[in-house]
This record gives structure tokens, C-alpha cells and sequence, in this order.
């Protein structure tokens, strides 16, 4: 063990045999982050043809996706970077509160589609979650629960946190407010639940799909991950029972769609953005019975690509007079086999989507380029959405084999978040390691300058003090000491201060660079 | 969340509502008299449960609702309870009724083939315990998996925090 202060090249460990972020996982994160800072309302990049946010791309589905993709990342990837990750999330979850993304339900909920029209036009509602709407309002508890497990923060459970508002200037008289928070809706959504005899809650009215569902019962598990309870559990073995007077699969191994509520008639849908959407997510608290029906699966959808690639066409009977082009299908696909641990597949998909579906570099950022034909000249699968190319091939990458399980199933204790942690970091730098090692008691960060940043880098470390001493080295080069409470005498190199329970760092950095935090 | 409203017949032809009860907790549970194994279950749980409370269990009202007002009249429902369940008193009601109360303590039920009876029909439905606090409003609620020291437990805990912020 080295003296408090002592120069010590040679670290407790070797860095290098920790994993790190590849350059495509960094421009996935970077990508997510770009979105998330564009101006309110603005949704350039993520708008594909006009569906007004009816179809399954809708910008509620990318933001929620790309907030798990953070999660994920976070949890399996970086655990001790919660500031790479935290203002992001929020800016996605405050873009979810827009009008833009929940006002569909005007008139979507007046249902009486070619699908749901057992109840005739029923009148039209506002509020985006008081009936209904499961595929909106259950990501919105969901990430709201999912941020407070991951980042330890209570916000959303502040009174009003969760508020959609419209204020029209020439209809409305006053607007239109609904005022809730994560406890609220979650309890709200709930009896719901109860009341539907856990089979679920409508997305359109009278349309239960199972695969949305699924993003309630995430919500549930991360409410008793805070809160304590089991409704998670209760949920599940509910939504089972219910299920079993339709079956969750058919007996062609595909996952149902959707079951008319009135009728209580089961839709034969078989797709594989229904198999592969609904098994991603039904992953996490049911995986045995996904990882017994994947296989077949992706045998009857794969199709070989060009040198050795893999790829997934367009789920059959979408009209295509209707206008949508999308590679959701193939977007799924990759996700649900980065969640069963099926890598040679997504290997394979991510090689097709790299040579042949719009790969884009942008302001850093690594995502897909919309492109609205199904076909190149040459008969290749080529169609690209927004919400594949932004947030579900990201998330692929970014995932682990059994990521979302083990979200759900294998919670951070509280010792986690005792734990030394980046906290905030500068937007000129990636981070691309982010670890505490307990057996060495070490935190450890690889930080590489982004390009066309220039400046300092500066990072706040938190849950540093009271901890002994602690010396920083910077590629193997002690730089700098500290004790219980507060930085000592630097090397030169980097600044430091104590902030309230923050240590902050300033240092410059042209290149990648190890920081290795020890603790004696 | 709950409203834990309404507005029904006792099985002695009693017309009662939620403030019939007031100043004492209601355990209420909705059912049906044909109810094969879910409700004699979870009325066993329960009476379980409230014997092992001793007098304590004098604070508390426990009330069967009928889910099934076609079939569990008045008459019905008290020569069932009477017989195998003395501690519920059952209230039943119009259809309409009936459906109020279910909307506000969010009971779902689907009316369906009774397998072991081809020319009735069986009534799935909610399975939980309700507690409704001294003053009407809803506190928590106890599922069917619930055993009766489990469900005990959670009552005696009940009845001392009433007690404690009384």
C-alpha cells in the first residue's frame, strides 16, 4: 500500500482490462445527447412522415427508448458516471411533458377505427393519461420511476413534477392542465390495472397490445425498487392468468399482438416487430420463456445479407399507401437479440445497418439517416425511420445480454450510490470508462477530449470525502493528493477544489486519458 | 385513487352506505355466493385473521359485496354468511348499484361459463381485501395471497396508527 501522497506509477490494477466504450457506443450516447439539447419543440431529426405521432415511431417511443438506452449504458456500462447520463434523461423526460408528443390523444382517443370501432366515436379526451393511452403514459411513469432508481433522485415525486399543459391563445378558455407526479400516475396506472384484471390497459381504445404492457410493469418494478412493495410481482402474476385465456404466444411460437377489449377477441398478428418488440421487453421479468421462443424467431425472420450480414424486412401488411416506411422491424430485431445475448445476430444486423442503412456521423453523434425507400436499386433492404436510426440500434449497441433483466431483477444496493461517482462532467469530453473498483478502492475513469471542443476539462467527483486519504493519477502519473475533507497540493497539472460534498477538477487533455482515483 | 363509495342493501334489508360504518374500520371484500374457491378462501383468510386480533377485531366491520346481484339477494347472502362466514354482514343492490361500487373500489369482474356448472355461470373478479380507515377512506388493501397471520399483522399495524395519530 503507497503513503498518502506517494508517487505511484504503477496503479492498483491494470486499467485496460476494464471494459470501455467503443467510438460507435460513444456516438450512439453522443447522438441521444444532441437530440436532448435541441431546442424545445424542436424535433429535428426525429420527425419521419407525418402519422400525427399515431404510428409506432412516434417521438414518445424514441425518447423513451433512448432514455432506457441511457439507463442501460449507466447500469451495465458506466456505473459510476451518473453525470454523463442524469441531464439528459431530464431533458428527455421534460420533451415527453410537450403537447407535441401527447396531444395525438385528442382525437385518438374518439377510437372507432377500422379495429376498435365496437364502442363507436366516443368523445374526445385531453388528458394523455386518465384512460387509455398505455403507450404514452406508462413510458412517462416509467421513466420518471426508472430516473429516480438509477440517479437516486427524487424530483419527479415532487407534487406536479409530471404536468402536461396546453395554453391556446383562441379555444380552450384557460387551456388545459393535468397535474401529476411519479407516485400519482404510478398509482394511477395501477388500478387501472386492478380494474382491467391485469389482461392490461388500452393503448387506442379497446386495442390491448401486449408489448406495451410490458412498459408499465418496468414502471411498477422500478416504483417498489424505490418505494418498497411488490407490485411488480403481483402485476406479473396477474397479467399471466390473464393471459392464458388467449396465450402470450401462439402455437407457431409467435407472440399475440393485441386482444380487442370488448369483444375480448385475440388479433392473429404475426410480425416480428411484435415478436422481437414484445420479447426485448418481456425480457426482463419473464426471460426463460423469451429466450424458448427467440430462436425460432429470428430463424423465420432473419434473412442473410450481403457478406455474412443479417437483416429484417418490413413487417408484411403494412399498407404501403399509407406512407409508412420503416425499419423497426430490423430495429427490434437488434435490440431483442442484444437483450437474449443472441451476439452473433446482432453482430451480423448491426453490419447490414452499417454498410446499408444511412449511417450517419452528426455533431459527434452516431445515428441512421431516415430514408423512405424499402428497396435500393440493387433489391437490398434500405428503409431507415427516425426512431430506429436514433434510438433502437443505439440501444442494441449499447445494451448487455440481459440488460433489461438484470435492471429489473438485480437492483444496486445502497452501497452503490455511496460509492465515489462522477457526478458532472464538461461537454468537451466522452467518458468511456466510468468504474469504482471496491476490492482496489478506485475510481476509474477514461475522459477523451471531443473534437472541436477546446478548453478544460472539468469534472465534479461526489462521495469522495470521509473516505482517507486519496491520491489521483492521470495515466499512471500522480498528480494530485487529498485527504478526508479536502484536495491537497497539485502536481501542476490539475486544479482542484472542494465544492460543498463535490471535488472539482480542472485539467487540460488533448487525448485519452486514464484518471485512477485510489483510496488508502 | 379509490373513492370506497356506496350505496347498497344489507342482508337484513337494510339500506347502508360507506358513512352507515363510520367511526370504525370496514374490511371490505367483493364476491359471490356461488364462488366456488377464491371467496370461501379469502373469507376464511380473513376471518382468520380478525379472530387472531381478539376484541380488536370489534374495531372493525367486515363486509362481503356481492358482484352477482341476480342471483345474491338479501336472503341469499345472509344464510350463506350465517352459516359459514358469521362475521360478514353482505350487501347487495340493484345492477346499477352494484356497478357504482365496483367502478370505486376498481373491482374487476367478467361474467363467464362456469366449468363445473353448465347451466350457471361463474363471476372472476377481484380478489382484494379493502381497508377503509374510522372516517371512510381507503388505507390499503390485502391480496388473496395473503395469509392470516400476514393479514393480521398488517391490521393490528393499522389499528395502531389510528390509535397513535387519534
Amino acid at each position: 500500500m503507497a503513503a498518502p501522497g506517494e508517487f505511484r506509477r504503477n496503479e492498483p490494477f491494470d486499467v485496460e482490462r476494464l471494459p470501455k466504450l467503443d467510438a460507435d457506443q460513444v456516438g450512439h450516447l453522443r447522438r441521444i445527447e444532441n437530440l436532448s439539447l435541441l431546442l424545445p419543440d424542436d424535433w429535428s431529426g426525429m420527425q419521419g412522415k407525418s402519422s400525427l405521432q399515431e404510428d409506432f415511431g412516434g417521438l414518445r417511443f424514441q425518447l423513451a427508448y433512448m432514455s432506457y438506452a441511457l439507463a442501460l449504458t449507466h447500469r451495465h456500462r458506466l456505473p459510476a458516471a451518473p453525470g454523463v447520463f442524469r441531464k439528459t434523461f431530464e431533458r428527455l423526460i421534460e420533451k415527453m411533458l410537450s403537447p407535441d408528443v401527447w396531444t395525438y390523444w385528442h382525437y385518438v382517443s374518439t377510437g372507432n377505427g377500422p379495429i376498435n370501432a365496437a364502442q363507436g366515436e366516443l368523445p374526445a379526451e385531453w388528458n394523455p393519461v386518465v384512460k387509455d393511452n398505455i403507450m404514452y403514459s406508462a413510458y412517462l411513469q416509467s421513466m420518471a420511476l426508472l430516473y429516480h432508481y438509477i440517479f437516486n433522485d427524487a424530483r419527479y415525486a415532487e407534487p406536479g413534477a409530471l404536468t402536461m399543459e396546453l395554453k391556446p391563445l383562441y379555444w380552450g378558455a384557460g387551456g388545459k392542465k393535468f397535474v401529476y407526479d411519479e407516485r400519482s400516475l404510478n398509482d394511477h396506472l395501477y388500478w387501472m390495472m386492478v380494474e382491467k384484471g391485469y389482461l392490461g390497459i388500452a393503448c387506442e381504445p379497446n386495442c390491448v397490445f401486449q408489448i406495451c404492457n410490458q412498459v408499465p410493469i418496468l414502471g411498477f418494478r422500478f416504483h417498489d425498487l424505490v418505494y418498497g412493495g411488490t407490485l411488480a410481482k403481483e402485476v406479473t402474476d396477474g397479467y399471466l392468468r390473464a393471459w392464458s385465456d388467449f396465450g402470450i404466444a401462439n402455437e407457431r411460437g409467435h407472440f399475440n399482438m393485441m386482444v380487442q377489449e370488448i369483444e375480448r377477441n385475440l388479433i392473429p398478428t404475426e410480425a416480428p416487430w411484435v415478436d422481437f418488440w414484445l420479447g426485448s421487453l418481456m425480457h426482463a421479468w419473464n426471460p426463460r420463456f423469451v429466450e424458448e421462443h427467440y430462436p425460432a424467431q429470428i430463424a423465420r425472420w432473419g434473412e442473410p445479407g450481403p457478406e455474412g450480414t443479417l437483416w429484417v424486412n418490413e413487417a408484411p401488411g403494412i399498407p404501403a399507401s399509407l406512407g409508412f416506411t420503416s425499419a423497426r422491424d430490423f430495429g427490434w430485431a437488434a435490440v431483442c437479440a442484444s437483450e437474449v445475448g443472441d451476439a452473433e445476430s446482432l453482430s451480423k444486423m448491426l453490419g447490414y445497418a452499417d454498410r446499408f442503412l444511412h449511417r450517419t456521423w452528426s455533431g459527434g453523434g452516431l445515428h441512421y439517416r431516415r430514408h423512405d425507400e424499402s428497396f435500393d436499386g440493387e433489391g437490398l433492404f434500405s428503409a431507415m425511420d427516425p426512431h430506429t436510426g436514433n434510438a433502437l440500434l443505439g440501444y442494441a449497441r449499447l445494451n448487455v445480454p440481459g440488460g433489461l433483466e438484470k435492471l429489473y431483477a438485480e437492483p444496486w444496493g445502497e452501497e452503490h450510490f455511496r460509492e465515489p461517482a462522477l457526478t458532472n462532467i464538461s461537454d468537451n469530453a466522452d467518458v468511456l470508462r466510468a468504474r469504482y473498483e471496491r476490492d482496489a478502492q478506485s475510481l476509474v475513469l477514461t475522459l477523451s477530449p471531443r473534437a472541436g471542443r477546446d478548453g478544460r476539462l472539468r469534472l465534479e467527483l461526489g462521495n469522495v470525502w470521509d473516505r482517507g486519504g486519496w491520491s489521483l493519477a492521470i495515466d499512471g502519473e500522480h498528480v494530485l493528493s487529498g485527504g478526508a475533507s479536502g484536495p491537497g497540493a497539485s502536481a501542476g497539472a490539475v486544479a482542484a477544489k472542494r465544492e460543498g460534498e463535490r471535488l472539482v477538477l480542472e485539467c487540460s487533455a488533448a487525448a485519452p486519458a486514464n484518471f485512477v482515483m485510489s483510496f488508502h | 385513487m379509490l373513492d370506497g363509495t356506496f350505496s347498497l342493501t344489507d342482508h337484513d334489508g337494510n339500506a347502508v352506505t360507506q358513512a352507515s360504518y363510520r367511526g370504525r374500520f370496514m374490511l371490505i371484500y367483493f364476491g359471490f355466493t356461488h364462488c366456488r374457491k377464491v371467496c370461501p378462501r379469502s373469507l376464511a383468510c380473513m376471518t382468520a385473521a380478525l379472530d387472531a386480533l381478539g376484541d380488536a377485531a370489534g374495531r372493525i366491520v367486515p363486509l362481503y359485496i356481492t358482484v352477482d346481484p341476480e342471483r345474491d339477494t338479501p336472503e341469499v347472502m345472509k344464510s350463506f354468511l350465517e352459516e359459514n362466514f358469521p362475521r360478514f354482514t353482505g350487501l347487495t343492490g340493484s345492477r346499477e348499484a352494484i356497478d357504482r361500487a365496483k367502478a370505486s373500489f376498481r373491482v374487476f369482474t367478467r361474467k363467464g361459463p362456469d366449468p363445473e356448472d353448465a347451466e350457471g355461470y361463474a363471476v372472476p373478479h377481484t380478489a382484494f381485501a379493502y381497508l377503509l380507515g374510522p372516517d371512510g377512506t381507503y388505507l390499503t388493501h390485502f391480496m388473496d395471497t395473503a395469509d392470516p397471520a400476514k393479514m393480521a399483522g398488517g391490521l393490528r399495524d393499522m389499528l395502531a396508527k389510528s390509535a397513535a395519530t387519534a
